[in-house]
């Protein structure tokens, strides 16, 4: 047991403006580094499942010889969920949703908060104003009355409504389909994930960049010198001045 | 791209479904629950709507006829979940509606072991959902075959687990009904639970474990021989207290730890509690937490420290607590503060996060509780959490301005910190303390807080208190002696107490204050309670009085003759060995005083008694009544010769010189002193 000194100051790290290793130094040590390919394998198909690839998992399956860690059937509600979003049917993805898992809409009031904007947005685009208005009083007023942090995010949508072209306006970022849906997606699978008892929701890849990022980040605050990995997807290493 | 919108606002479209409910037609009812389903899940306002416009009454309808599908059925109670999923007044509408007894009886026609039955899961979802929301009234006890049914249902699959679990921890909530669920299965059910690998099920079985053990000596010790998996209870729980846990079950698993070692399952010094419950709790208290987290863990943590010296110490120097806490009672919360959503805090106190303007106050009450506990035992720790900057005016604005729960913290620390006598000549003299206590006092109506508070009364009467004189001039003994007729014995100890430290060696005034308002009538009444401490200390309340020869005299004079009866009541009366000294301490100085003495000396009973009581095989008695008589002859006062020839008369004398050959000293040395008195 460490015994607790009562002392007024932390005791902090004094690593500032340390230099860690050579650029080919940290290199080689890390080409020592042994990854088992059983493990990579199992993160790819991780990834597939997480995300509902369902072909891609069966074929990679096949040819790694790895057993998918579920039955892949099980992708397919998933799969049907996330392409409804994708394609801008968010009210018909709610309504698979709630037929699947009733209870995921009362429990995420937030997701269901960005489902909703979702289908406000797609009618502020598409110039239905009034319909917009009404959909606006009907459904979110009331959550943006009960969840104060809601209200924020709420104003700014609405706030679209104001302009004749609201993709030049300030808020136009709202209606970027891309960013937003894949959010939503994402949103929505992990909490069917949830609903179905599975333990992690996202894919075991995005923590581990997840994990390099942070730890970069923390040593870049401790003005640590190091190898620096700035682009993530070619691996590129630089030297960190 | 269209987009279909639902405007609900169509009041045509939404009385036809509703209307359809009601239809014999099944095809049509089933689509009429469906479209009520898709209505309600999410939206607040429509499950309101839907219950003021008396549907549930159907709803329970359906449920309840035998000849319907079961797919309406499931359809059915999946609505009802997610009205029950509502505001709280929701639930309660539902409860009243009579929806958890048809729930009960529909659960009982399923077939167990039918765990795929998705209408089965469904019911049990709906009676987790209400009973979450704490609406549901306790049971005196549970219907034996009710319960083996519910926790059959628990062990598969995952979803019913997390239902069960949730069910029976908010249920759980009196002795009786802990002991049942033991008796049934409980304990199985939950270590099984523990070991799940999923973390929806291990948290409610975590909340369900404490509020099985809370309190509970057998239930707790049974729980903590409980294993799974080759591993015990106890251990199963450290396992779930680790830091890759998420942050609410942490501290559920440190909560139930903490109930095990309070009924008294798991010791102070056992590795789990002492190196591992204490660090994890203190963890949660760092600054960098969330409010609710730092306030659980703060009064889970005074909870776990409140009785064991070595758990104060350990966590005294335990990650700069005291320093911590300091910071509970300084915070201010952002305006835009809720709790994350996903968190599960314990069932006891979920309720208690909803208002986030509440939450300064929680975390001062909390901090106060800590310190309450940290201060208990030790004078150092005392030391250090007095120089807490803040404390002292926290404290005293506490005590005036705050809700009960937080006034009881208050008083709780002032408490623990008015256990020490240098704190009492210092600090609780330069804070007025004693004017907002002696106001709780006299308007509260909460007896735990009149009773601590009373409590700490006392201690800041006792002779070296400053504050004495400033707490006699508010009418302290008045109500002091006012508080000796209540029914609560604690009450009534804690004022004959303060009544007696206030006695001792003060002035005439107060010594004729307090006769005078306590009464000779009720001193016999206090002299006759049942409870053998109040009768010891209204004894020394007496001998406190009559203490100082000139005191001693007056007081005799005025009322003498109820003294010596209740002198006399006690001395003939069946009592222990210690109230009898007392007695005989009190003849003792009443035999001091000058005048006083006659009233002895003209009893011929109670000098027979002494006489008794010099020979009776306990030396204590025999000193006590050895002194007095010394007292009684003592030769330079007046008087000394014709009293000492009556008592020679007696026999004294004789005894006297008997009682040369003890082996005791200290009764040798009285005995000695005595003779020496005799010309």
């Amino acid at each position: 047991m460490r015994t607790n000194v009562d002392s007024d100051t932390d005791q902090s790290g004094t690593n500032e403006g340390v230099k860690a290793m050579e650029t080919s130094e940290w290199l080689e040590e890390t080409n020592k580094m042994h990854i088992h390919r059983a493990d990579m394998n199992k993160l790819i198909m991780n990834y597939l499942v997480m995300e509902g690839f369902k072909e891609a998992a069966e074929k990679f399956s096949i040819e790694a010889n790895i057993k998918p860690p579920m039955d892949l059937d099980q992708l397919d509600e998933r799969i049907r969920i996330r392409t409804a979003i994708q394609n801008g049917q968010f009210q018909e993805a709610m309504r698979m949703v709630t037929a699947l898992h009733p209870e995921i809409l009362d429990d995420n009031s937030q997701l269901y908060f960005h489902l909703q904007q979702q289908v406000l947005i797609e009618l502020i685009r598409e110039g239905r104003v009034e319909e917009a208005v009404v959909y606006a009083q009907d459904h979110l007023a009331e959550r943006g009355q009960r969840d104060p942090s809601i209200l924020n995010e709420l104003e700014r949508t609405l706030a679209l409504l104001a302009f004749d072209q609201p993709d030049t306006s300030p808020f136009g970022d709202l209606l970027h389909p891309s960013h937003r849906q894949k959010q939503v997606a994402s949103e929505l699978n992990a909490a069917i994930l949830r609903a179905q008892n599975q333990e992690e929701t996202t894919p075991l890849l995005a923590e581990l960049l997840k994990l390099l990022l942070w730890a970069q980040d923390e040593l870049n605050k401790k003005k640590v010198q190091y190898p620096y990995m700035t682009d993530l997807i070619k691996g590129q290493i630089e030297e960190r001045k | 791209m269209g987009v279909a919108v639902l405007a609900r606002r169509d009041v045509e479209h939404s009385r036809v479904y509703i209307d359809q409910l009601y239809s014999n037609d099944s095809q049509k009812c089933f689509q009429a629950v469906s479209e009520l389903k898709f209505a309600v899940i999410g939206s607040v306002r429509e499950k309101g709507s839907i219950i003021e416009q008396g549907v549930v009454v159907r709803l329970l309808q359906i449920l309840r006829a035998p000849e319907l599908d079961i797919l309406l059925k499931t359809e059915v109670a999946t609505v009802l979940n997610s009205l029950a999923k509502g505001l709280p007044e929701h639930a309660a509408a539902l409860v009243q509606a009579g929806l958890l007894p048809v729930l009960w009886e529909q659960l009982e026609s399923c077939p167990s072991g039918g765990s795929g039955s998705a209408y089965t899961q469904m019911l049990l979802c709906c009676l987790r959902s209400i009973y979450r929301q704490g609406c549901a009234p306790p049971p005196p006890a549970w219907d034996q075959k009710l319960l083996s049914s519910l926790i059959q249902h628990g062990y598969h699959p995952p979803s019913n687990q997390e239902c069960v679990a949730n069910i029976l921890a908010h249920a759980c909530k009196t002795n009786e009904q802990q002991q049942q669920l033991v008796d049934a299965g409980g304990a199985d059910l939950v270590a099984c639970l523990l070991c799940s690998p999923v973390s929806r099920v291990q948290l409610p079985a975590l909340h369900c474990l404490t509020a099985m053990c809370f309190n509970n000596e057998r239930v707790s010790s049974i729980i903590a021989t409980k294993s799974y998996g080759g591993k015990a209870v106890p251990d199963l729980l450290v396992g779930l207290m680790a830091r890759d846990r998420p942050r609410d079950m942490q501290l559920a698993a440190a909560t139930a730890l903490t109930f095990l070692h309070r009924a008294g399952a798991l010791s102070a010094d056992d590795p789990r509690i002492i190196y591992k419950t204490l660090q994890c709790l203190v963890r949660m208290c760092r600054r960098d937490r969330e409010v609710w987290e730092r306030v659980e863990a703060a009064n889970t943590l005074a909870y776990l420290t409140e009785v064991s010296t070595d758990l104060q110490r350990t966590a005294a120097m335990t990650d700069h607590l005291i320093h911590t806490m300091n910071d509970y009672l300084k915070d201010t919360t952002p305006p835009n503060a809720s709790v994350p959503q996903g968190i599960s805090v314990s069932p006891v106190s979920c309720r208690q996060y909803d208002n986030p303007s509440t939450w300064p106050e929680l975390m001062v009450g909390a901090a106060l509780k800590v310190y309450a506990s940290l201060g208990a035992n030790d004078e150092d720790i005392r030391q250090r959490v007095i120089k807490t900057d803040v404390l002292m005016n926290t404290i005293v604005t506490s005590l005036s301005a705050a809700s009960p729960p937080v006034q009881l913290a208050a008083v709780r620390c002032l408490h623990s910190l008015s256990r020490s006598v240098h704190t009492l000549r210092t600090t609780l003299q330069d804070h007025v303390v004693w004017r907002p206590l002696m106001t709780v006092l006299k308007t509260s109506n909460n007896e735990e807080l009149v009773t601590v508070s009373s409590s700490t009364l006392c201690n800041l009467l006792l002779e070296f208190s400053p504050s004495k004189e400033q707490i006699l001039d508010q009418g302290a003994v008045e109500f002091l002696c006012g508080l000796t007729r209540r029914p609560h014995p604690g009450l009534r100890l804690n004022a004959v107490w303060a009544l007696m430290n206030m006695a001792f060696q003060a002035e005439h005034r107060v010594k004729v204050s307090i006769l005078h308002h306590l009464g000779t009538d009720q001193i016999f009444r206090l002299l006759s309670d049942t409870d053998v401490h109040i009768l010891m200390k209204t004894l020394g309340l007496l001998r406190n009085l009559l203490s100082t020869k000139g005191h001693i005299d007056q007081i005799m004079q005025c009322h003498g003759k109820e003294i010596m009866q209740a002198i006399i009541l006690i001395l003939e009366g069946e009592h222990s060995a210690e109230v009898k000294e007392q007695a005989l301490c009190i003849l003792a100085n009443i035999a001091d005083g000058d005048i006083a003495k006659s009233a002895i000396m003209s009893n011929e009973d109670v000098l027979k008694k002494l006489m008794n009581y010099m020979v009776i095989p306990n030396v204590k008695l025999q000193i006590a009544a050895t002194f007095c008589i010394s007292n009684l002859i003592w030769n330079v006062e007046e008087g000394a010769a014709e009293r000492q020839n009556k008592l020679r008369e007696m026999g004294v004398y004789k005894l006297l010189q008997n009682l040369m050959t003890t082996t005791d000293t200290g009764l040798f040395d009285k005995v000695k002193t005595a003779l020496q008195q005799f010309h």
